[in-house]
């Protein structure tokens, strides 16, 4: 897919989908933020695909991907997240101990795809990291592609069947890829 | 220098300091000791640039990834930037990015194919074999050019197993010479089948705060950091569906092998169908110009990591514990900056293989288990980046601090075996060398020093020349 691409046409929803879309996002992303990922985990569904594909600088024109087909920096099912977020909670996770600070900034929320069961919602994002004991941070920027599946007639809201995320970085600019900056 | 006059010149000051870095580093190896200050020092970083990234044989990519003319990948060798091509008639070349009219760069995406880099000031245009091809208004504006004369800067270039190095000094060993006794082990890793590697997609790229020194140093043989920096990882509990078994006693499996620049580590298992976890097919496409010393060694292997002085890594393998796999994997440490590295990962498999979607997405698994996003490497990246930091102490620097690798020296363990049996090629090679001996780091450290030293220099380095 081309840079262009991601920004596909939005399709209307009522003010009450958007606002409950939304409100689910902004709730996801306080658990990643706080690194209740068990909690974050209830909220996917069990054939869920989360792929960070690799950006590529390209010549206008080329005929190369710019999000690359093959290569993800995180290719993930149910199972290699769930293997994640046990390690994230050893001790001896060096990468998060300490944790680091997260804060994501999410906006542009638009359903770009919608059935009965699915909606197709873009969202852009800003996460800020900050990590030990220094003045630094770094700031992923990102569009999200997220597939919400609608709740069923007991369920009590979405659900996260498959999620794509295009980093606007070619060459990451902060040292690990730990699932809360997605 | 001139070393007699009074008044001595700031700069002569620091090309005193310099040299005394460099000499105390080579005269402290052999005691298995080397000054800490070295792995983020801003004096040192210029001459590593010109001694080391100047002079050597540097990784720059794999044959596959330039298969048709026109292919091109912009490249560097140490923070030079190159444009690795593949002319009209085959050639590879790899030119400097930078125009011979004013200097500036016309290429502007990572990869892609192209005839032709025009300039984007004044329009000068080359072809893909580096020669001019024109430019605006030529016959009114240079009617007595030497249009001839007017080819790009282009780095020497040689292949090995489908790598592709590339050396900006004009003089200097072959590449088969410069790599010596570890071609052996490259032709296990690179060619173990008939058809050879070939790169899948695109790499893994990031940049963080830690020398290019410390990754080449923990990828030439440590596995003695795996047990405390990837604790966590090794605890977690995977899930996946092919899980490899661990190995019996995982020390006591595996290898060092060092040659006199070079060092590479492995694990083998006792049966010779281990053949890196790879699918049963393996056995039909092996290489027959392997020995049969390398066709067992590929045989038996599990795992294998290693370096290629001064900055290209290699994996090869299966890990244990289900983190996917098999892979392989070229690293590339860009240097940029003291204590700062631009890290390209790529991801290779068996040509053979590279059109088989189950057994990619495994072998994806596993690469990405090493990566920024991976379960293991996340823990490397952040204790790399304290010790870029903790290096560029003062403390250090008055104190004189030295960083210690005696493991394997003298009487220092019982638990080491020197090995001569062919099956493990022409190295010097060490049973439980990755976890209990460090001739892996005193060899890397000791082909930094040799490029680094003076004495071994008879030259005029510009950067070591004090003007009054």
């Amino acid at each position: 897919m081309s840079s262009l691409s991601v920004t596909e046409t939005a399709t209307p929803v009522d003010p009450e989908t958007q606002h409950s879309i939304e409100q689910f996002l902004y709730r996801e992303a306080d658990l990643l933020d706080g690194f209740e990922l068990e909690e974050w985990l209830t909220l996917l569904d069990e054939d869920i695909q989360l792929e960070v594909p690799i950006r590529v600088a390209r010549h206008p024109g080329s005929e190369r991907p710019e999000f690359s087909e093959t290569t993800n920096y995180l290719k993930e099912d149910y199972e290699m997240l769930r293997e994640r977020v046990g390690r994230l909670e050893k001790e001896y996770a060096w990468s998060e101990n300490p944790r680091s600070r997260i804060r994501h900034v999410i906006g542009n929320v638009r359903v770009i795809e919608s059935t009965d069961t699915e909606l197709t919602v873009a969202n852009n994002q800003h996460v800020f990291r900050s990590y030990g004991d220094t003045a630094d941070h770094d700031l992923l920027s990102a569009q999200r592609h997220t597939v919400l599946r609608r709740p069923d007639e007991d369920g009590d809201g979405f659900s996260i069947g498959h999620r794509t995320v295009y980093l606007d970085h070619t060459i990451l600019n902060t040292k690990n890829l730990t699932l809360p900056l997605l | 220098m001139n070393s007699e006059s009074m008044n001595r010149s700031s700069s002569d000051n620091k090309h005193g300091r310099i040299n005394e870095i460099i000499e105390k580093t080579g005269s402290a190896i052999n005691g298995g000791r080397y000054p800490l200050e070295i792995m983020n020092n801003s004096d040192l970083y210029p001459l590593e640039l010109r001694r080391i990234f100047g002079q050597a044989w540097v990784y720059m990519g794999h044959v596959s990834e330039f298969e048709e003319p026109g292919d091109y990948a912009r490249r560097y060798i140490g923070e030079d930037p190159f444009i690795l091509t593949r002319d009209e008639n085959g050639e590879l070349h790899a030119f400097l990015d930078s125009c011979m009219h004013r200097g500036a760069q016309f290429c502007t995406a990572e990869n892609g194919n192209t005839s032709h880099f025009r300039c984007p000031y004044h329009g000068w245009t080359y072809k893909n074999d580096g020669t001019l091809q024109g430019m605006p208004h030529m016959s009114e504006a240079y009617q007595d050019l030497d249009d001839e004369e007017i080819t790009l800067e282009e780095a020497c270039l040689e292949t090995y197993r489908g790598l592709i190095f590339g050396r900006i000094a004009e003089e200097g060993p072959s590449l088969e010479a410069y790599l010596g006794d570890f071609t052996w082990y490259l032709d296990v890793l690179f060619g173990a089948t008939e058809a050879g590697m070939t790169v899948v997609g695109e790499p893994h790229r990031w940049e963080s705060s830690h020398d290019w020194k410390t990754s080449a140093d923990n990828f030439s043989g440590d596995s003695y950091h795996v047990l405390t920096t990837h604790q966590a990882g090794l605890e977690t509990e995977t899930f996946s569906k092919d899980p490899w078994e661990e190995l019996d006693d995982f020390p006591a499996a595996s290898y060092l092998a060092c040659t006199d620049r070079h060092s590479i580590g492995y694990y083998l298992s006792e049966d010779g169908e281990t053949f890196m976890g790879y699918p049963e097919e393996i056995t039909d496409y092996l290489n027959p110009e392997l020995s049969a010393e390398q066709r067992e060694l590929f045989g038996r292997s599990v795992f294998h990591f290693g370096s290629v002085f001064p900055n290209m890594s290699l994996i090869h393998g299966i890990q244990s514990g289900g983190w996917g796999g098999p892979w392989a994997c070229i690293r590339k440490w860009n240097p940029r900056g003291p204590g700062t590295t631009e890290t390209t990962s790529w991801w290779l498999v068996p040509k053979e293989f590279a059109d088989d979607e189950s057994f990619l997405s495994d072998s994806h698994r596993g690469w990405e288990s090493l990566s920024p996003g991976g379960a293991f490497e996340s823990d490397d990246l952040t204790i790399w980046e304290g010790i870029s930091n903790s290096s560029g102490a003062v403390t250090h620097e008055l104190r004189d601090t030295r960083g210690n690798m005696q493991q394997g020296m003298g009487e220092m363990t019982d638990e080491v075996d020197t090995i001569e049996d062919p099956l493990h090629g022409p190295a010097d090679v060490t049973s439980k060398g990755l976890y209990f001996d460090e001739r892996n780091s005193r060899t890397i450290l000791q082909s930094w020093y040799e490029m680094m030293s003076e004495t071994s220099k008879s030259d005029n380095d510009p950067e070591m020349e004090a003007e009054p």
